[in-house]
């Protein structure tokens, strides 16, 4: 047992986080209002190796591991939603489609680029009548003289609209079902009958993309069906899904702390009936009760990231740190806007824009209610 | 701005050395994340006095014979500003303070310093050292993948002791630190007409102020 974070792991997140606090922090109001992250930022973060975190260096990762990938995002996760999440989507499920079902042809055509922020990746599993169950996805994959033909049409697919590379799920045989049924397939920006639809507006992630992709007899060649193996898509997607969740954990945490410190900061600043808030026992188990819950959270990422980088596949741990970190930093935002009070009602406070941020945490990769099933599976199991 | 010259030449190597205690290692393994070529500590738990530092790392130069030293201008927490022209003094090198570029020039270096309203440039052959004050860009972020190779370099590690270097020579304690006094309020005068104030505040520069 040993709680320690590696000596080179602590300066990866003392990094990360002086690049947040120096350079994304001021930017925060400019991506709120433009609803975009300006493109020198994401060109400086790729200089930098933000974009191939946990993969190995023979990829052109900067071999940080899950457990570095996850420090860093909880840095991220201190400012702007947008970043983590343009970062998280790219990384822990594009990117990791390909690194986990890929061949190895595969990954080195496709990794170093997307490690480089050279490229973005993006995953698309999400349909408009499939959500929660992701197996009755209706794109379809015909094979046709050695080459594969998807139709269909994917939606709220993030970073979609700025993506060079998408990993698209879609059904080869629908009689299979998902264990044989679906294929992962590589898509480039570019490809035949491939384009992006309509690009959402969200009620937060504001900066970060999210939109419509559409396939109308998209031409993909047979070398970009993932790992080579019509049929193996939904495991890699459930795969990449538990490294999605754990750092999406990641980030919630690293928002809660930084919300935590914002509300204590300011009540002892704020006096009301001639003392500090933060002086009434109200304030005072607000404060208490989240952080221990982000406590909580944070030792649950840690676990489960170090869980990965041993070569073990946590999917329950997964789970349930997604539904408890995204659950926890919900009820601690609320919380922090409660002790701003109408301050934290408003536009210029960061924590009006954290608790717009904060409500996707639910619902993405997974709902709560999803997260439920998959531990009650577990627990029920005979 | 020695990562500077090796980005616009990649065959310079650039390598750092800390006379300190064990925890200087932190530093040097953000030098080696930043890009720098190799670092070693030279290990001196107990403080030494600035010439011994200066001594030490002498002695580590004529080892490495390096073309060009860069040191800080001061310590950040004695202000001393000692070590860098010691060091040149003791290695008989010319020495430029205060630096904020560096240019190559023929057969040696350029070496501008910030002056009241303009630059000095100055040139020097090598081997030359140099105090930096602070280059026109801000110190680099170290690269992510930087970091985690910088993690398999060695810090290779020696006592100061066993670099020959005389490590006597007078030290300097600090004997008392003050905060300055607290000032007490200004007055504001308001009673009265112009005159009447005017006088009010020529009695209290007299008497009080005592500036007349
Ligand atoms: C901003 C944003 C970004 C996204 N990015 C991506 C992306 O990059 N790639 C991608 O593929 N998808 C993406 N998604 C889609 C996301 O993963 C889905 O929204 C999510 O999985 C839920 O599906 P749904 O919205 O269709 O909800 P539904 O499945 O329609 O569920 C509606 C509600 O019913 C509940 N529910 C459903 N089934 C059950 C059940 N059996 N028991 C109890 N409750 C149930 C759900 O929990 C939820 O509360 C994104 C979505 C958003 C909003």
């Amino acid at each position: 047992m040993d709680f320690d974070i590696p000596e080179e792991l602590q300066l990866l997140a003392r990094t990360v986080r002086d690049f947040v606090e120096t350079r994304l922090v001021p930017l925060e109001k400019t991506i709120e209002d433009e609803d975009k992250i300006p493109v020198e930022v994401l060109k400086e973060m790729a200089g930098l190796g933000f974009f191939g975190l946990p993969f190995p260096e023979e990829y052109g990762g900067a071999g940080a591991g899950d457990l570095g990938y996850c420090l860093a995002l909880e840095q991220f996760g201190r400012t702007s939603a947008a970043f983590s999440n343009v970062i998280g989507a790219h990384t822990s499920i594009g990117a990791m489609s390909i690194y986990l079902g890929g061949t190895e042809e595969q990954k080195r055509r496709y990794l170093p680029d997307l490690c480089a922020g050279e490229r973005i990746a993006a995953f698309s599993l999400t349909e408009p009548s499939s959500g929660s169950d992701a197996a009755s996805i209706q794109t379809s994959a015909t094979l046709r003289n050695g080459c594969w033909y998807l139709n269909g049409t994917k939606i709220w697919v993030t970073n979609g609209p700025i993506a060079d590379v998408v990993v698209v799920y879609a059904a080869n045989d629908r009689a299979r079902g998902p264990r044989g049924g679906i294929s992962a397939f590589i898509v480039e920006k570019g490809f035949k009958g491939f384009r992006v639809g309509k690009v959402d507006d969200k009620m937060g992630l504001r900066g970060s993309y999210t939109g419509e992709l559409v396939f109308e007899d998209c031409e993909v060649p047979e070398a970009n069906v993932l790992g080579g193996q019509v049929g193996a898509g939904f495991r890699t997607a459930l795969g990449a899904l538990d490294v999605g969740r754990i750092s999406l954990a990641a980030g919630a945490v690293g928002s809660s702390q930084h919300l935590l410190e914002l509300a204590i900061a300011h009540s002892k600043r704020r006096q009301q009936f001639g003392k500090p808030i933060a002086a009434n026992q109200a304030i005072q188990w607000m404060l208490a009760d989240s952080a221990v819950e982000i406590h909580a959270a944070r030792l649950m990422v840690y676990d489960a990231a170090w869980k990965i980088d041993q070569g073990k596949r946590p999917s329950l741990e997964a789970a349930m740190v997604k539904v408890y970190a995204s659950e926890m930093a919900n009820r601690v935002v609320d919380r922090v806007l409660q002790i701003h009070g109408g301050m934290g009602y408003m536009k210029e406070s960061p924590v009006e824009r954290a608790y717009r941020d904060a409500r996707i945490l639910r619902i993405y990769e997974g709902t709560s209610e999803v997260q439920r099933m998959i531990i009650a599976e577990e627990l029920l199991k005979e | 701005m020695a990562l500077e010259r090796k980005d616009a030449d990649a065959s310079t190597t650039v390598s750092v050395v800390t006379v300190g205690p064990a925890r200087s290692r932190d530093a040097l393994r953000q030098a080696l994340a930043m890009g720098c070529d190799d670092a070693s500590l030279v290990l001196a738990e107990e403080p030494l006095s600035d010439l011994a530092v200066a001594r030490a790392l002498a002695k580590v130069a004529l080892e490495t014979k390096p073309d060009l030293v860069l040191c800080g201008k001061q310590a950040s927490d004695d202000d001393q500003g000692f070590v860098g022209p010691a060091l040149a003094e003791v290695l008989g090198w010319p020495h430029v303070s205060m630096l904020t570029r560096l240019v190559p020039a023929e057969g040696g270096v350029e070496l501008w310093r910030e002056v009241e309203g303009g630059h000095e440039v100055w040139k020097a052959s090598f081997p030359v050292l140099g105090t930096a004050h602070k280059s026109e860009k801000e110190p680099r972020y170290p690269s992510l993948p930087g970091i985690m190779k910088a993690k398999k370099k060695e810090i290779p590690e020696r006592p100061v002791g066993s670099l020959g270097a005389d490590l006597g020579g007078p030290r300097l304690e600090i004997v008392a630190l003050e905060t300055p006094p607290a000032r007490g309020g200004g007055k504001i005068l308001k009673d009265g007409d112009m005159k009447a104030v005017a006088e009010q505040l020529a009695t209290l520069l007299r008497d009080e102020a005592k500036v007349l």
